[in-house]
């Protein structure tokens, strides 16, 4: 079995829900290149037709030449003999005569063999620039659009199947634009026309031997089907050895701390055998397919030459009132059949890639139609330079409809203060950060910077004036220079290094092997937690906001990186109004106003002496890690 | 053209050193000798499917001179004119009962050769089957027995190859690489030696056909096989660089994915997008270049393919026209043609596949061929019961690659019963120190003694199974609850896993699951948080009821009320026995009977909290760091 039926088959297949719809879209992609595709289809056109034209020179050459009777040189009624339409076999007197008409005929055939190269090189290229340039362009719109789609979108859907959709569908796509669909095309045409041409020359001769075309299609949906529910066992089961793998690897140090080989091998060779078995059961279909179809297309060949053959012996036509059938209309039959199968079996395997392939166009297609929730309003203006006054006035959220996230926020601060937020886990904490640079729109209430609601303002000019170190720290796989210049684009490198300098993350960037050119590793690896940290800190240091969001990081670092990273958060704080998610007490007692959340509102609000003094939830919530501290010394 | 741009998107580049990878593919070649049978069939099938395929053109011809004899005769003997029909006889030199007897056995001519045929076929359909099916199954088995063996010495692996290597590329080697290996076996060697046995026989029968016409199409033999040449060399570099294109737009989506709430809150929306534009139209380059390449050689490939059916017409025809050739015989050569080309057609995707499959089986031999560097010695013996004293004598450790000492010269000594914290920063050496009790890394010079015992002296199996180990991460296997809290003692009683688990203070928890102790966990069950991922490591290390306890203590992001938990249950784990806790919290410290104070490889101090607040800065320093975060608060809030 060849490789790419072996991939075409082992592939999750999907159908599209609104295949007219989406085909209609492709339509709107290839549009800028529609001079591209009435090319291919020229070019296509043209290769069909020197594909078909062989057949028929070769039995040009056996009736005119080469299978020429005595008779026919008598002016006898050499009734077989007329359907020769390449020459004047009256002419044909010498074999000298015959040999240099049939020179002439084989580089006639060996013209339609260039024209039919050069041609499907063009339409080869043509497509390929079509096709590419349309995934280029949906590519670009896509990524465009994913940076429109709100945070809300991320928090909702998973990285991995965002990036499956761009990445997996596009492939799919990208299968089906680079050569299915010229493949499948190619093949219909040649179908037709072969089809076409068996029929024209005899109509009766021609529908027996296409016979066992609808055979041979069906055959291979039969086998493919079985071999796809095959394939998707063997994937299911390839997942489990992976997963046995991934788990084994990951826990190599327990497995050997608890001498465990033995047992995790047993247990791995049991998923191993399970996809093989699985694998070798799909083999059977895969391996029973192409012979099949040989088998097959030997009794297409077995049909045209008995037929054929008693026709031209009897010198009797199929049925009468039909033409009878001469040895080089059989030639001509025998070749067709030999052409057509190819077309037959590779559309009927191909079709399903074509299938999945509109598929996951339906699939980018749903995600570049995915609602934009946050526009900029028509009128809005830019956010003058942020001097710090916030106020949240009666604010309610909700993500699902008729779920609130948010109930009746209220409260304000002045510039250069500074808020901790307290709570537990889903209390929304993070959802209050989140409304200040309009991640999130408000249901209902207002949030106002500098007594500006922030659906007025752009959100590139509101979010360029606030700095946010969020928990978990993102880091991009580039140098570390390049990571803190995220933080303001035009910042030249001295400036960098002033603001690393201010954080006090100077000292390890040039510890590193290659200081602050150092490449960090996707996402940052190959750094502490703690120093990725300050990394974050230093790109919000040299953006210089006059408000900042920090959500302070729960997981833990050591000591001492905990206090320089504390020391830096200070440092940043100072004279800037600023929202931090408080895990340190350190951190809510510096605050000038401590707002305790719960299920969506603030139940408490005032400093922490305040709030010790009154001694409510705020009040357990301290005394709870207090009196735990107590418990383990 | 299908085999060849379906085979591209797995070449990953890393073909160039394929020479010198040879000897490796070789190899992996001779796991077929575990499948011998399968692999006797497979490759007798092909022989036979093969054979049975170069008869048809034979059967062809038979059939086309059947009808071709059987229409002339026709013919002639319906000429009316007497004086016509034997001037016709002389011209075939033929008498007329001849030709009657041609006429008449032609039909059961023709009926017999498409019989044959239609048996041949057959024939050639089963064993065709089996040849794929049977090189399937040992590809499969070879698949099979290349993940078990990576997987046994995944096992035995010493830690400091998994310090080396990345999860990831591991997973890559037995997934990725064990299959390219099983698509050459599968097919790419089949291939090759169905092409070489097609080349030549097909030629063998062309020359004894008709050596004249042979040696006509000959010259396009050599010209096609330099094409191959071309075509590898010019597609290989071009599909290498559109996979890096590839791999760097990936990137930039994944970052801009994973880290969109920077990007918005940077504002750098347009910089993102710039970025990815210009990877973007780069891709696009790149595969317009294979387009370019590729559109230019096809149609050389195909030309080449097909050329020689147009000289075949040319020179057999004149032999035909002065009757030295019938026209099946022509007919037959034309179809043997087709099995020239054919195998050469395959060449191209057989390199393909040999490239990846030569780089894919070096990368699994290097991990098969890994050495584990820890191993029983020779004449190890069984490590006594343990009662828990643990000397370090002198013990340096370096990492091979780097020449600095992750530990320098530590010595110590630890009495049974005593709980010993190790306190220093990150990379100061504690995780090492711990690492080397139950021989996970080797000392590169000094001995770890437990009981006056050399730990490299006795078996490895008997050292670990008596040592309680806590690691910093808790891993969860696929299983149930319970299966997780036996990991290390399979044969313990359900009344002994519930005490370990109450101990432990994850009795309650679990009971809270819907199926309690037989909760599936990990990969594919339950999430549980890591403060109860924790209690259950916890539970795993007390039912081995060790005497010697190792504990990567961290309870980072847990709520107070698990922490404390937690602590208890630890507690409790370390009564009676030698326990050595790497300590996040002084309050686990100023418990401990021995503190041991470490600095960038270094023991820099040790003895009681009391003593070391005395004389040592350094642990000073790092109790008046958490002081200032725990106790100051508590302080005001009395």
């Amino acid at each position: 079995m060849m490789d790419f039926q072996r991939r075409a088959l082992d592939q999750e297949t999907r159908k599209a829900k609104n295949v007219a719809v989406t085909l209609r879209r492709f339509a709107g992609y290839f549009r800028p290149y529609w001079l591209n595709l009435v090319g291919v289809v020229v070019f296509t056109l043209v290769v069909v037709y020197c594909n078909i034209l062989y057949p028929a020179l070769i039995g040009q050459a056996a009736d005119c030449y080469l299978i020429s009777t005595p008779t026919t040189q008598m002016g006898g009624s050499g009734v077989a003999t007329t359907s020769c339409w390449y020459t004047d076999i009256a002419q044909l007197t010498s074999n000298e005569s015959k040999i240099s008409g049939l020179l002439g005929l084989a580089l006639l055939i060996a013209g339609t063999f260039v024209v039919s190269a050069l041609f499907t090189g063009f339409s080869f290229y043509t497509m390929r620039l079509a096709g590419q340039g349309v995934l280029r362009d949906m590519r670009g719109h896509v990524f465009n659009h994913m940076h429109n789609l709100s945070i809300g979108y991320y928090s909702r859907n998973e990285a991995g199947e965002i990036m499956s959709r761009v990445t997996n569908d596009m492939d799919t796509l990208q299968q089906m634009f680079n050569f299915a669909l010229l493949n499948v095309f190619q093949g219909l045409m040649i179908i037709f026309w072969i089809a076409v041409a068996m029929l024209r020359e005899n109509l009766v001769y021609g529908l027996l031997s296409l016979a066992i075309a609808p055979v041979m299609l069906f055959t291979t949906r039969y086998f493919s089907n079985q071999a796809r529910k095959a394939f998707r066992v063997a994937r299911q089961e390839i997942g489990n050895v992976n997963a046995d793998l991934q788990e084994s690897i990951a826990g190599a140090r327990e497995v050997q701390a608890f001498n465990r080989e033995e047992e995790s091998i047993a247990q791995f060779q049991k998923a191993n055998e399970a996809n093989r078995a699985a694998n070798v059961r799909a083999a059977v279909f895969t391996s029973a397919l192409n012979p099949v179809l040989e088998a097959l297309s030997y009794v297409a060949l077995g049909t045209v030459v008995v037929v054929g053959g008693f026709s031209a012996l009897n010198n009797q036509p199929l049925l009468a009132g039909t033409s009878v059938i001469s040895v080089g209309t059989i030639f001509a039959f025998l070749a067709y059949i030999q052409r057509i199968n190819q077309p037959i079996s590779q559309i009927a395997v191909l079709w399903t890639n074509v299938q999945s392939g509109i598929a996951g166009g339906e699939r980018i297609f749903i995600l570049m139609d995915e609602d934009i929730e946050i526009h900029d309003r028509d009128n809005a203006k830019p956010m003058p330079q942020i001097i710090g006054k916030v106020e949240f006035k009666d604010v309610e959220a909700e993500y699902v409809k008729g779920e609130k996230v948010l109930k009746g926020i209220n409260f304000g601060v002045n510039t250069g203060e500074m808020v901790a937020i307290v709570g537990p886990t889903g209390a929304g904490k993070t959802t209050i950060i989140n409304m200040i640079p309009r991640f999130y729109d408000v249901t209902d209430g207002q949030v106002l910077i500098d007594g500006l609601d922030v659906r007025d303002v752009t959100q590139d000019s509101l979010r360029k004036q606030i700095g946010m170190v969020l928990q978990d720290t993102f880091l991009f796989s580039d140098s570390v220079m390049e990571n803190i210049r995220y933080g303001r684009l035009d910042a030249s490198d001295d400036e960098v290094i002033v603001a690393a300098k201010m954080v006090a993350a100077h000292d390890f960037i040039e510890r590193l092997p290659d200081g602050y050119m150092t490449v960090l590793g996707e996402r940052g690896s190959g750094l502490s937690q703690g120093q990725r940290q300050l990394i974050a800190i230093a790109r919000v240091a040299l953006m210089n906001p006059n408000i900042l969001i920090l959500d302070e990081a729960t997981s833990s670092v050591d000591t001492r990186t905990e206090r320089v990273i504390q020391a830096a958060f200070e440092k940043l704080l100072q004279g800037r109004t600023s929202f931090v998610i408080a895990h340190r007490l350190s951190t809510i007692r510096n605050a000038n106003l401590v707002l305790m959340v719960a299920d969506g509102q603030i139940i408490e609000r005032g400093t922490h002496q305040e709030l010790l003094a009154k001694g409510g939830a705020y009040y357990d919530l301290y005394m709870s890690q207090f009196k735990a501290e107590e418990d383990v010394a | 053209m299908q085999a060849v741009s379906s085979a591209s998107p797995k070449m990953k580049g890393r073909e160039k050193r394929a020479k010198g990878e040879q000897g490796y593919l070789r190899r992996a070649i001779g796991y077929l000798g575990r499948y011998k049978t399968m692999t006797f069939i497979a490759y007798g099938a092909l022989i036979i499917a093969t054979l049975s395929q170069l008869i048809v053109p034979q059967l062809v011809q038979a059939m086309i001179d059947s009808i071709t004899q059987g229409a002339v005769a026709q013919q002639v003997l319906s000429i009316p004119s007497e004086q016509g029909r034997m001037f016709a006889l002389t011209q075939l030199n033929t008498t007329q009962d001849a030709l009657q007897n041609t006429y008449n056995s032609a039909p059961s001519w023709i009926l017999g050769a498409v019989a044959l045929i239609l048996l041949v076929a057959v024939i050639r359909g089963l064993f065709a089957f089996i040849q794929s099916y049977a090189a399937e199954w040992t590809a499969q088995g070879i698949a099979y027995s290349m993940r078990n063996d990576i997987f046994i010495r995944i096992q035995r692996l010493s830690f400091s190859y998994y310090d080396r290597n990345q999860t990831g590329q591991l997973m890559i080697r037995a997934t990725d690489d064990v299959e390219r290996v099983r698509l050459f076996i599968a097919q790419g060697l089949l291939l090759t030696f169905q092409a070489f046995l097609l080349l030549v026989v097909t030629l063998t029968i062309l020359f004894l056909t008709n050596w004249r016409l042979t040696l006509s199409i000959l010259p396009i033999l050599p010209f096609s096989i330099i094409l191959f040449g071309i075509f590898g060399k010019i597609s290989q570099p071009l599909f290498r660089d559109v996979q890096i294109r590839l791999s760097k737009l990936n990137t930039v989506l994944q970052e801009n994915v994973a880290g969109i709430r920077v990007v918005k809150a940077f504002v750098r929306q347009n910089h993102e997008q710039k970025r990815f534009d210009e990877s973007n139209q780069d891709l696009y380059i790149h595969w317009l270049k294979i387009a370019r390449a590729f559109s230019f050689l096809f149609p050389m490939i195909f030309f080449v393919g097909q050329i020689g059916q147009a000289v075949i017409l040319y020179f057999s025809g004149t032999q035909i026209i002065d009757g030295s050739l019938a026209i099946g015989e022509y007919q037959k050569f034309n179809l043997y043609l087709a099995y020239v080309f054919f195998p050469l057609g395959q060449l191209g995707l057989i390199v393909s596949l040999m490239a990846q499959a030569s780089a894919s089986a070096e990368r699994i031999f290097e991990i098969i061929d890994t050495k584990s560097e820890i191993t029983d010695k020779p004449n190890a013996i069984d490590l006594p019961s343990i009662e828990g004293n643990v000397e370090f004598r002198d013990v340096t450790f370096r990492y091979f690659s780097s020449t600095a000492p992750v530990l320098n010269k530590v010595s110590f000594t630890i009495k049974t019963g005593q709980t010993i914290a190790l306190l220093g920063a990150t990379g100061s050496g504690k995780t090492t120190i711990i690492n080397l009790i139950p021989r996970f890394y080797d000392a590169s010079e000094g001995a770890v003694l437990i009981d006056g015992h050399d730990v490299r002296d006795v078996k490895l199996d008997s050292l670990r199974s008596q040592i309680g180990i806590v690691l910093q991460e808790t891993n969860l296997f696929s299983g149930t609850i319970r299966d997780n809290i036996v990991f290390g003692r399979p044969d313990a009683t359900d009344e002994e896993v519930i005490a370990a688990a109450k101990a432990s203070a994850a009795h309650d928890f679990i009971l809270d699951f819907p199926n309690g102790y037989e909760t599936s966990v990990g990969e594919r069950g339950a999430t549980l948080s890591g403060g109860q991922k924790q209690r259950l490591a916890i539970a795993r290390a007390l039912l081995l009821n060790p005497k010697l306890l190792i504990l990567d203590d961290s309870t980072s992001a847990v709520d107070f009320t698990t922490e404390r938990k937690i602590q208890a249950a630890l507690d409790n784990l370390m009564q009676g026995r030698t326990s050595f806790v790497i300590a996040q919290r002084i309050s686990t410290a100023r418990n401990a009977d021995v503190i041991i104070v470490l600095d960038k490889g270094a023991m820099v101090a040790m003895g009681t909290h009391a003593e070391l607040i005395e004389n040592s800065p350094i642990y000073a320093e790092i109790f008046a760091s958490q002081l200032v975060d725990d106790s100051q608060p508590v302080a005001e809030a009395q």
